[in-house]
């Protein structure tokens, strides 16, 4: 709020060659995924790996709260971001928060007292009018882009089953609102996410059957729409080929057939479904903390 | 009587796999049972005998006493809005893009429609028993709080923000278009859309003593359901878990069991690999040993913390999609509260 920032403003020079491998050279980095596969993880930890790379980082929680911050072990996170790391900031959309701030930059008005009706206005039409609510939110994540605070924005975005309807938020205002403001706007967040080299979006995958379904489908629809960069598939808890074909009795064998049947379950899906990336199964790993910290060094070889 | 059991928790947990093994279970066991789900896997959906979406529940081809029904949950929503309104408003809503919007994105839309939905099952008492498997939405506690969100959204309030002021009368309401504010929000948008919004919730509107009376009923069916938490034994689930502990008080009963699913045999915890074993067996029964530790922690934590009764379900490489599979889960299934969930320990 208040930093100067204007709609004129053209976008960021890309990255920095040479410094960082391609996934962490984009500006923008969109990870969802079914609920349950290891989005917030995988963001945490695509997050610890750009500071640790020394890049200025805002991470950001689009979606229900709590799984992005659980990683960081920071409590609660805000609409304001806060640095949770040197170099990595992260926030919390607050939906009301967001739109205060875009009414604010958009009308110029200082006094938020009156832009409070207004501000209860638009949130009303946030809750109805399609789009509105999800341009908010993405609209945000876009603009965040344009900031020279930050070298990358990392979202852990709404999951595959509500990922589109936020992708498609730019169009759908387009659709709804011929002219004014909101509309060039909403034209600029379509570039910026169909650009590859400032956006990236990771789909997060288990080799397993709903979340192999869901991806596909997911796939099949954002080739169909083309509202953002080819999206990346990642398969997380990948369990590695047991070789010794041994089962003693005991929990040694035990462990081992469960290993081997698994492993032999998830090969299925990922022959289906073959991802671009693979993380491994973290075994005992306990704190979200540990978690992520285990993911910025897996994520190492790719991002 | 029919007893309601309502099966929830977050995504990709296996809650439905164990809504329709209890629901197999129960109506072996002589119950005249109907399984409720949304969006199933598809091999589990043609195991329970349903192969499309709809409101009328199918009885399956071989299992007696089994009866499976799979939400259209957009349907469902915008079916009980036109259930309120009068003929005209109903045209208007039925072909009013906000209207379709909002059936669509509403965050709540979903679960209010299944909660609905699974009510009017269990009003009908055509059943001794009816398994719903709710929504995985905000972690399956939509489910519970959509019927007032509901009621809110239809209520007028956001109605009375973009008016700021008294609600009016779609007459008033146009001159109102004159004040600064829907002036401003015209530049921003461009266009009309704030008035139109307005006339939509207008409509929404004159459904609300309907929407909110069925709306207490749908809560008074919550409330007497009892209550099953799947999880598995990974962070986000767990969090998800908690919340039934922690934010439902007053809309749901306590619920009877979390049942962590997915389950490692406990006795791996401490099992050492005896001499001779090679290096890779070792080194594989003690990563799985470590993630044994883990879930065991992850249970006795939430046990402590929340007082919460906690049962079981091993893991298997591929879960049941078919009758006798679903039949035999419950099997490998240790602290199920039989009886509070309506069945007999010793079934099938």
């Amino acid at each position: 709020m208040g930093r100067g920032r204007g709609q004129t403003r053209p976008p960021h020079p890309v990255g920095r060659p040479g410094l960082t491998t391609p996934m962490l050279d984009k500006r923008l980095i969109l990870i969802s995924g079914k609920g349950g596969v290891g989005k917030s993880a995988v963001a945490a930890g695509l997050a610890l790996l750009g500071q640790r790379r020394g890049l200025r980082v805002l991470a950001m929680e689009m979606d229900s709260p709590g799984g992005l911050s659980a990683h960081f072990g920071t409590g609660p996170l805000e609409f304001e971001p806060r640095e949770v790391r040197p170099g990595l900031h992260a926030m919390q959309m607050v939906r009301s928060d967001a739109l205060l701030e875009y009414l604010a930059l958009q009308l110029n008005i200082k006094g938020m007292s009156r832009l409070g009706a207004l501000a209860r206005a638009f949130d009303a039409l946030a809750t109805t009018a399609p789009g509105i609510r999800e341009i908010i939110t993405i609209g945000k994540a876009v603009w965040e882009v344009r900031e020279d605070r930050w070298d990358v924005v990392i979202a852990d975005a709404p999951p595959t089953g509500q990922i589109g309807s936020f992708l498609r938020a730019p169009v759908t205002i387009s659709e709804l609102v011929p002219t004014g403001r909101i509309r060039t706007q909403a034209d600029f967040m379509s570039e910026t996410l169909k650009d590859p080299k400032l956006t990236e979006l990771i789909l997060m995958c288990l080799p397993e059957e709903l979340p192999v379904t869901e991806t596909e489908e997911t796939m099949r629809w954002l080739a169909k729409e083309d509202l953002v960069t080819k999206p990346r598939v990642i398969a997380n808890r990948v369990l590695e080929e047991l070789t010794d074909p041994d089962t003693p009795p005991g929990p040694v064998g035990e462990a081992a057939a469960l290993h081997r049947s698994w492993w032999q379950e998830q090969q299925h899906w990922l022959d289906r479904l073959p991802p671009d990336h693979s993380l491994p199964y973290l075994y005992g790993l306990f704190t979200p903390g540990e978690v992520a910290a285990h993911m910025a060094d897996e994520l190492e070889a790719f991002a | 009587m029919t007893r309601t059991l309502l099966v929830t928790g977050g995504g990709g947990v296996g809650k439905t796999t164990v809504a329709a093994a209890i629901g197999v279970r129960a109506a072996r066991s002589g119950l005249r049972t109907l399984v409720v789900t949304v969006d199933p896997a598809r091999r589990l959906a043609s195991a329970l005998g349903v192969e499309e979406l709809g409101n009328e529940p199918q009885p399956h081809a071989e299992e007696p006493n089994l009866w499976a029904a799979m939400l259209d949950a957009t349907a469902s929503w915008r079916a009980v809005a036109m259930r309120h309104a009068e003929p005209d408003v109903a045209a208007r809503l039925a072909d009013n893009e906000f209207f379709r919007a909002a059936s669509e994105h509403f965050p709540a839309s979903q679960s209010y429609a299944a909660a609905d939905q699974a009510a009017t099952f269990v009003q009908a008492k055509a059943w001794d028993l009816v398994v719903v498997d709710t929504p995985p939405s905000g972690g399956g506690i939509d489910f519970f709080t959509a019927p007032a969100q509901m009621a809110d959204l239809v209520g007028g309030r956001l109605l009375r923000w973009i008016t700021g002021g008294p609600l009016p009368g779609r007459r008033v309401f146009f001159n109102l278009a004159a004040r600064p504010m829907l002036r401003i929000a015209d530049t921003i948008l461009g266009s009309d859309l704030l008035e139109r919004v307005a006339e939509f919730l207008l409509d929404l509107r004159t459904t609300y003593d309907g929407v909110s009376r069925r709306g207490r009923e749908i809560e008074g069916v919550l409330r007497s359901a009892s209550i099953l938490v799947v999880t598995t034994s990974d962070p986000a689930p767990v969090r998800e878990a908690i919340k039934f502990y922690r934010e439902l008080p007053g809309l749901a009963s306590i619920p009877v069991a979390v049942l962590f699913n997915r389950i490692l045999p406990p006795n791996w915890a401490d099992a050492t690999a005896p001499a001779g074993t090679s290096a890779a067996l070792e080194a594989n029964l003690a990563r799985w040993s470590a993630e044994t530790v883990r879930q065991r922690d992850t249970r006795e934590e939430f046990s402590s913390r929340y007082g919460a009764h906690i049962a079981t379900i091993r893991w298997s490489s591929a879960p049941p999609t078919d009758l006798g599979g679903l039949a035999g889960l419950l099997d490998q299934a240790d602290g199920l509260p039989w009886a509070e969930l309506g069945l007999a320990a010793t079934g099938s």
